[in-house]
């Protein structure tokens, strides 16, 4: 039986697709936890999951998390720390299936259960790579409600992954709008895994003369004890790298926000509400947070193919700087003549000392940036006639690297679907399908 | 009219930031450290009232044209601004150096501003 009155312990093992490999066992090992949560996915990833499901349509995941459970899964199981992670991006389902495959091959008995629906691609979004409305945290829920070790998502907020494991642990109801804005703040403030224990944080300087920013220990990932009201501590492992104080935590809290009202789908988090306290080495208590009903419409995540992008770094050394980026400037571009790339930034920079006493400090570099829709263009098409004046063009011309095949980009825009347009979708372990309200 | 005496530091001498992209609009998030020597409240209502979208122009003058917005987090002795289209169409097309404003508020922090004497 659960304990309500008690706080769940959720942590976190990944702020991006390519975080530290060993974190999901380091935070099994490190400590006690009720659910250990995993973000893979920003817009970007997105992106690259589209493109790698353009190649093979069974991928479309982070496929390092299944390395990672692959050495943790037993031990989760053992503990008792159910997963709960983002990791299935463009395929939920495709994941989970994974996963149930890996457990088969360790002999390991488990629940997977997956989320879906946040595809929208229907939605009159046919053209785009990627269209994915952000889901909230129920479906997680309703998961773990049913006992499943492992809940595999594919587009859900980041703070779904925390608010999710807290709704089912305490039981909340879908109004209980201010615990549901505690746990988004929480996390929030998990969801970049060590940006909030002291990585990325502009008073490193600090931390790391006192020893608690050890360059050889890694960073602890952060953990939230999230109470039946909501409120929240923050803390890491004993022992672990890193810290989480007022500054470290407020650090996250500031980050990729926008204004005052925190929109989600579960709720709408009014972060002024936000009171922070200390309680011990370690330990930052969050309490007050306020929520109101979510907006009716749910943002999607929409990526399309933009075209086609390749760039060219040119160094120049020394005397006459200027001149000598404008004469190979025209030059490449005098042979492309009709067929330059139609978007072409040439920038300059970072600023050389003059008379330096190393050569490095004498150059600088010229940088061309182009895009086309036509990948020939953005690839020979540039960098045929910038090697060609190899030989032809400043003294001392040279690259940075040796020019490349161009590569394609998306754009990113942000969409709003209506609410009951979405099917947000629970696969169960035993496969039986609960759509969500 | 009296002259508060002003003196010209880097904003990140008690300042510290953290930035980020959301598609193609950048988001700087600027807070009073609470560790740096100095007088936490005065700084916290300094910076609440200096930071404007005008200010955020001068700070980051490659803003300038830009639509800026500035929403005040006093309980977090915090601002946080959202500059629009600083990344063009977002990371992946952005030819910007730093397309997802990883170190904008470094930048920021590296920055001269005037502050009033009693708090710098």
């Amino acid at each position: 039986m659960i304990d309500h009155a008690r706080a769940v312990r959720i942590g976190n093992c990944s702020g991006f697709y390519g975080d530290r490999l060993s974190a999901m066992r380091e935070m099994l090992e490190g400590g006690e936890l009720d659910v250990l949560t995993g973000d893979y996915l920003a817009e970007l990833t997105m992106l690259i999951l589209g493109k790698d499901q353009l190649k093979d349509p069974s991928l479309g995941y982070a496929r390092t998390f299944v390395r990672q459970l692959e050495e943790s899964l037993a031990l989760a199981l053992e503990k008792g720390v159910k997963i709960v992670t983002n990791a299935g991006g463009l395929n939920p389902a495709g994941l989970a299936e994974k996963v149930r495959e890996l457990a088969t091959g360790l002999g390991l008995d488990v629940k997977v259960a997956h989320v879906e629906g946040d595809d929208v691609r229907h939605l009159s979004f046919e053209n785009a790579l990627t269209a994915n409305a952000y889901l909230g945290g129920w479906g997680i829920a309703r998961a773990l409600e049913q006992g499943a070790d492992v809940v595999v998502t594919g587009r859900v907020t980041d703070a779904s992954l925390v608010v999710g494991p807290a709704a089912w642990f305490h039981g909340w109801d879908s109004t209980d709008y201010d615990a549901l804005a505690g746990a988004v703040v929480a996390g929030h403030v998990i969801e970049c895994g060590t940006q909030a224990t002291g990585g990325n944080f502009s008073g490193f300087m600090e931390l790391v003369a006192d020893g608690r920013l050890d360059p050889a220990k890694p960073l602890g990932f952060p953990i939230a004890e999230i109470a039946a009201d909501g409120s929240c501590v923050i803390t890491k492992h004993d022992g672990t790298g890193g810290a989480v104080t007022l500054d470290t935590v407020t650090a996250q809290l500031v980050y990729e926000i926008q204004s005052v009202k925190y929109l989600g789908p579960d709720v709408t988090t009014l972060l002024d509400t936000i009171e922070l306290s200390e309680a011990g080495p370690d330990r930052v208590v969050i309490t007050g947070v306020r929520g109101e009903a979510p907006p009716d419409r749910l943002k999607v995540c929409l990526n399309e193919l933009g075209g086609w992008r390749n760039a060219i770094e040119f160094v120049l050394t020394g005397l006459d700087i200027d001149a000598k980026a404008d004469l190979v400037r025209r030059q490449v571009e005098a042979s492309w003549g009709e067929r330059a790339p139609a978007d072409v930034t040439w920038t300059l920079g970072p600023a050389h000392v003059p008379g330096a006493d190393t050569e490095a400090g004498a150059s600088t570099l010229l940088r061309c940036v182009v895009k086309d829709a036509d990948p020939k263009v953005a690839s020979k098409g540039l960098t045929a006639p910038a090697v060609e004046v190899g030989l032809a063009s400043y003294p001392g011309f040279t690259l940075t690297a040796p020019p490349g095949p161009a590569s394609p980009y998306g754009i990113y825009r942000a969409e709003y679907v209506d609410r009951d347009q979405v099917t947000h979708t629970v696969v169960h372990a035993d496969g039986t399908k609960e759509v969500v309200a | 009219m009296s002259r508060i005496p002003l003196h010209r530091i880097p904003l990140g001498t008690f300042v510290h930031a953290r930035s980020g992209d959301k598609g193609g609009d950048a988001n700087l998030g600027l807070w009073v450290s609470r560790t740096a020597e100095g007088p936490y409240a005065e700084r916290v209502a300094w910076l609440l009232d200096t930071v404007t979208p005008d200010w955020v122009r001068d700070l980051v003058p490659e803003a300038a044209g830009l639509d800026i917005e500035v929403h005040p987090l006093p309980n977090l002795g915090a601002v946080n601004i959202v500059i629009h289209r600083l990344l063009g169409d977002g990371v992946a097309a952005s030819t910007r150096f730093d397309p997802q404003a990883k170190g904008l508020g470094e930048w920021a922090r590296s920055r001269h501003v005037d502050v009033p004497e009693e708090i710098a």
